[in-house]
């Protein structure tokens, strides 16, 4: 019965949409609503005025920035929220136990994977990875690419190391409280530029008014860059925030103490 | 008949597709008793509200929203802003998954289990 009344009112929900489905516009037309006013604008002006080729981040970072910004800040707010959610431990007495699961003896003993040797393998990749997101990163503004792809790859890069080799030693260590300050300092450094261009007599992220000997377009591009560059501190801070706030107080059924 | 069926499929079908996932997500949320399992099927509502979006983008005949000196015409390139506006929603939707797995980890720890049936068991203890 749990399942079957759900199921019965998502089968008349979903044909009561299928049958009206007109508002909607059709796929892959022109002048449908969606694809016409602000978007042929953005698409007609965004090189000449952002002197971006990549119209997504002229979008997202130049005609958008304030949005972006808070976006970000939710980013900053989601690795601050993780960590306090994990301050503070239940009080014993409001505990309930643990139900001991009896560890499982495998017969064949310790699982022991022969086909890739993990401690050569992810050393090579790893440098690559990173590369490719600092590619990723400067790029963002010419072909595919931006300061919140960067920022997962760089996070995918140090959860890389800390699943797949958790027992070596990494070259940079960034528990919680360090990973935190880090995305503070991106959504700082994009806060920054915005008030960079304030002193430069413009309002709030306009960077033609950086003050910068510069012509007006490679100011533009400064001020991407600037402002990808905080974005991608700040989602690769946030994600190893995560992962250390979570790794350090996780507790798994098979856990031995 | 078939003709019809055929251009209401090729203009509108994917609509289906996505409603068809945002409803999965929905049955999940319901009938699983796990709370991992809910917080898997919240994420996979958020793309296909995310796919929703994207379906909007689309144009025929439409290349990358990266300008190119041989194509001018607006017609030319797909639309930038729902790509734009989806691209930070993808990462938000991270730091989201993330909040929830640090609850479920609190939850763990004061029950001793994420399934619904102990907690509640749990919960009665206290009373």
């Amino acid at each position: 019965m749990r399942k079957v009344l759900p199921l019965i009112l998502i089968v008349i929900c979903l044909g009561a949409s299928f049958v009206t489905l007109d508002f909607l516009p059709e796929i892959g037309d022109p002048s449908s609503k969606p694809n016409t006013h602000t978007t042929d604008y953005y698409i007609e002006h965004a090189t000449t005025e952002t002197n971006a080729a990549n119209m997504v981040t002229a979008v997202i970072v130049d005609y958008r920035a304030f949005d972006t910004m808070y976006e970000t800040t939710v980013m900053f707010i989601a690795g601050v929220a993780v960590v306090l959610i994990l301050a503070s431990h239940p009080e014993r007495k409001n505990r309930i136990r643990f139900r001991k699961v009896r560890k499982k003896e495998s017969r064949d003993g310790k699982p022991v994977y022969r086909t890739i040797n993990k401690e050569v393998v992810i050393p090579l990749i790893e440098p690559m990875i990173m590369l490719y997101a600092i590619y990723v990163l400067f790029h963002g503004e010419i072909s595919l690419g931006g300061g919140f792809q960067a920022g997962a790859l760089l996070g995918m890069t140090y959860i890389l190391d800390v699943m797949v080799i958790p027992e070596r030693d990494s070259l940079i260590r960034l528990p919680k409280d360090k990973s935190t300050a880090l995305g503070g300092i991106g959504t700082f450094i994009y806060v920054l530029t915005g008030i960079l261009c304030m002193a430069g007599g413009g309002v709030f992220l306009e960077y033609e008014k950086l003050p910068i000997p510069m012509h007006a377009l490679e100011k533009h591009s400064t001020g991407m860059l600037l402002v990808e560059v905080g974005v991608a501190i700040c989602v690769m801070a946030t994600i190893i925030t995560i992962l250390n706030g979570i790794m350090e107080r996780v507790h798994f059924d098979d856990d031995t103490d | 008949m078939m003709t019809q069926i055929e251009t209401i499929l090729a203009g509108k079908g994917i609509y289906f597709l996505t409603l068809l996932l945002l409803t999965l997500g929905l049955y999940g949320i319901i009938v699983s008793r796990n709370y991992m399992k809910k917080l898997i099927c919240m994420n996979i509502m958020q793309v296909a509200v995310i796919f929703f979006f994207l379906c909007f983008a689309q144009k025929n005949s439409g290349t990358i929203p990266v300008a190119m000196k041989h194509i001018v015409h607006a017609v030319e390139y797909i639309n930038p802003l729902p790509h734009g506006l989806m691209l930070t929603a993808i990462v938000v939707s991270l730091g989201t998954t993330g909040v929830g797995l640090a609850l479920l980890t609190r939850i763990k720890e004061k029950y001793g289990s994420i399934e619904e049936k102990d907690i509640i068991e749990g919960e009665k203890q206290f009373r």
